[in-house]
C-alpha cells in the first residue's frame, strides 16, 4: 500500500450561521480518492474553499471524516492516530509554531512528541537549522524572526521525525523568490530520500515544477488528476493561450497548469482566435 | 494496558512541554503566581487580622488572620486555576494554535486537553502550597497541612482550570472572557466565605454560596487546617462539579477546533 492512501473521504458539517450549500451543512469534502507513493509528490490545487484544507484535517486525524478512510503506511489513521501520525510530518497553513520556545529548543520539544530521544532530537534540529538556513537563529524567541523565516521553522520542525510522509499546507506563502526556491531545493531532497509529498499550494509554477501528479480540487471534489504535463496537454492542446496582461496588450504563450486550473474551476483563459 | 500507558505517556509530554515554558520563565511565573496571593495576606492577615483579632466560628476559636489564610488557599487554586486556563487557554488555542499543532502528532487531542488542564492545576496547587507554607511558618496552620492540603489543592484547581477551558472554547474573543471573570469568579471570590464565615450572610445567599463550588474548597481546606468542624456535603458538591466541568470543558473545546 502506498504510504499515504485516501479511500472515498468524505467530510460534511454543520455551519454556525447556516450559509450553506446544503440547509446547515457543508460538504467540505465529497469522495476524494488518491494515493500517494514513496517518492512522490502530489499536487492538491484548488481555489479557497476548495476542500483542500479539511482534507489535509482528515489525513492528520485531526477531523474525523463523515464516510471514507485514511491510512499512513497502511494504518487507519481514524483507528490508530497515535500509530498512524508516527510517520507524519505535517506544516499547516497556518502559523502554529510555539512561541513560548526559542527556534532550536521547540525542535527538539517538538521531536519528543515522536518518540525522538533528546540528544537524538537535538542533533536533528541542528542539521534542521543549518539545512533551512536558520542556524543563526537557533537561540531566537519565534517572535522575534521574520515571517519567512518563521515558515521556514514550521517547515524545519515538520522534519523533525525525518516522516515517510509529508503533508505540505501552502508552504511557500509570502516567502520571497529565493527562500522558495531552497524549500524546493529541500523537498525535493526528501522526495528523493522516499518521503510521499502531499503539497497544497496556490502557486501553479510550483505545482509544475514540483509535482509528479496534481489534483484538482473545487467545491469538495477532485475533478481530475494526473502529471501536469498530462493535464495541460487533455484540457488545454497545444495551441497557444492568448492572455491580456493589460489593456490592449496581448500576450500569446503555451498553455500552462494555470489555463488548465482555471478551467476546471469555472473560470478561464481564451484560446488565442476565440472571442473573449 | 498499552493504549493507556500510550496515553499517559501523551498526557506526560504536553504537561513537560509546559513545565519547559514555566522553568524557562521561573521568575516571570514567580512574581505573577505569588505576590497576589502574598499580598492578600498581608493585607487581610495583617491589616485587617489586627482590627478583628480573635472570632468564634462554628464553636471553634480562630483568629482572623489564620481564618483568612485558609480563606486565601481557597482564593490562590480559584484565580490560579481558572486565569490560566481561561485567558492562557484562549491564546493557545487561539493565537498561537498549538493545541492543534500537537494534536496532529503522536499525541491525540483528547492527551492534549487533559495535560492543559493537569498542568494547570498542578501550577495552581504549587501556589496554594506556597501559601500553606506560609500559614504553617507563621503558626497559623499545623505542619501537617503541608501534606494534606496539596491533594484538596490539586483537585480545586483542576475544576477551577476546567471552568476557565470551557470559558475558553465558548469566547469568541479574548474580552469575552471578562463575564465569568466578572460575574462568575469575583461573586465566588466574595461570597464563598474567603474573608468571613458564609454564615454572616442572609440564609437564602448562603444557599447559594453553597451551590458555588469554591464554599466547599474553603470549608474543606479549613477543617484540615483549622480543625474547623467537617461538613460532609461540601464532597459531593466538590466532586460533582469537578465532575461536569472537567467533561464538559473537554467537549467545548473538541468541538471548538474538531469539525
Amino acid at each position: 500500500m502506498a504510504p499515504l492512501r485516501v479511500s472515498r473521504l468524505s467530510k460534511r458539517y454543520r455551519t454556525r450561521n447556516g450559509g450553506t450549500r446544503d440547509g446547515g451543512t457543508l460538504e467540505a469534502v465529497c469522495d476524494v480518492s488518491f494515493d500517494v507513493s514513496a517518492g512522490e509528490c502530489f499536487g492538491l490545487l484548488g481555489p479557497n474553499g476548495a476542500g483542500k484544507s479539511t482534507t489535509i484535517h482528515c489525513i492528520t486525524g485531526f477531523y474525523p471524516p463523515t464516510s471514507g478512510e485514511v491510512f499512513l503506511g497502511g494504518i487507519d489513521v481514524q483507528r490508530e492516530p497515535k500509530a498512524a501520525r508516527r510517520i507524519l510530518g505535517v506544516c499547516a497553513q497556518d502559523e502554529t509554531l510555539d512561541s513560548d520556545f526559542r527556534a532550536f529548543d521547540q525542535l527538539v520539544r517538538y521531536a519528543t512528541f515522536f518518540h525522538v530521544p533528546v540528544e537524538e532530537g537535538k542533533r536533528r534540529a541542528r542539521a534542521l537549522l543549518e539545512r533551512f538556513g536558520l542556524a543563526e537563529k537557533s537561540a531566537e524567541q519565534v517572535e522575534a524572526l521574520s515571517g519567512g523565516m518563521k515558515r521556514r521553522l514550521q517547515v524545519a520542525r515538520a522534519l523533525i521525525s525525518e516522516p515517510g510522509v509529508l503533508v505540505l499546507d501552502e508552504p511557500t506563502t509570502g516567502l520571497d523568490p529565493e527562500v522558495r526556491r531552497v524549500l524546493w531545493q529541500i523537498l525535493m531532497e526528501e522526495r528523493g530520500k522516499g518521503a510521499a509529498i502531499l503539497l497544497c499550494t496556490h502557486y501553479m509554477e510550483e505545482a509544475e515544477r514540483l509535482c509528479d501528479r496534481v489534483g484538482i480540487m473545487a467545491k469538495g471534489r477532485i475533478l481530475d488528476v494526473d502529471s501536469p504535463r498530462s493535464l495541460i496537454e487533455r484540457h488545454m492542446g497545444t495551441t497557444e493561450v492568448e492572455e491580456e496582461i493589460r489593456p490592449g496588450a496581448i500576450w500569446r504563450r503555451p498553455p500552462n497548469l494555470e489555463d488548465v486550473y482555471l478551467k476546471l474551476t469555472g473560470t478561464r483563459l481564451h484560446n488565442a482566435g476565440e472571442a473573449p | 494496558m498499552k493504549t493507556i500507558l500510550d496515553s499517559l505517556w501523551g498526557v506526560r509530554c504536553v504537561w513537560l512541554r509546559y513545565f519547559d515554558v514555566f522553568r524557562k520563565s521561573i521568575r516571570y511565573y514567580l512574581v505573577t503566581s505569588f505576590t497576589e496571593p502574598v499580598l492578600y495576606l498581608l493585607s487581610f492577615g495583617l491589616g485587617v487580622g489586627a482590627l478583628v483579632g480573635t472570632m468564634n466560628v462554628n464553636g471553634v476559636p480562630v483568629s482572623y488572620r489564620s481564618f483568612v489564610f485558609a480563606g486565601i488557599i481557597g482564593q490562590t487554586v480559584l484565580f490560579q486555576g481558572f486565569y490560566e486556563a481561561s485567558f492562557g487557554g484562549f491564546v493557545r488555542m487561539y493565537y498561537q494554535k498549538i493545541f492543534s499543532a500537537m494534536a496532529v502528532t503522536p499525541i491525540t487531542l483528547s492527551e492534549v486537553l487533559w495535560g492543559e488542564l493537569l498542568w494547570d492545576a498542578s501550577k495552581a496547587a504549587v501556589a496554594a502550597e506556597a501559601v500553606t507554607l506560609i500559614g504553617v511558618a507563621m503558626g497559623d496552620f499545623a505542619p501537617l497541612a503541608l501534606l494534606t492540603v496539596p491533594p484538596v489543592a490539586f483537585l480545586s484547581s483542576l475544576l477551577f482550570a476546567a471552568f476557565g477551558l470551557a470559558v475558553a472554547a465558548r469566547a469568541q474573543s479574548i474580552e469575552e472572557i471578562s463575564y465569568p471573570q466578572y460575574l462568575v469568579i469575583f461573586p465566588m471570590f466574595l461570597f464563598c466565605g474567603v474573608f468571613y464565615p458564609i454564615e454572616s450572610l442572609p440564609g437564602w445567599l448562603q444557599w447559594v454560596a453553597w451551590a458555588l463550588p469554591l464554599t466547599s474548597v474553603v470549608s474543606i481546606v479549613r477543617t484540615l487546617t483549622l480543625d474547623f468542624p467537617f461538613q460532609p456535603w461540601a464532597v459531593p458538591i466538590l466532586a460533582g462539579w469537578l465532575l461536569v466541568l472537567v467533561a464538559y470543558s473537554r467537549k467545548a473545546m473538541s468541538g471548538r477546533l474538531v469539525k
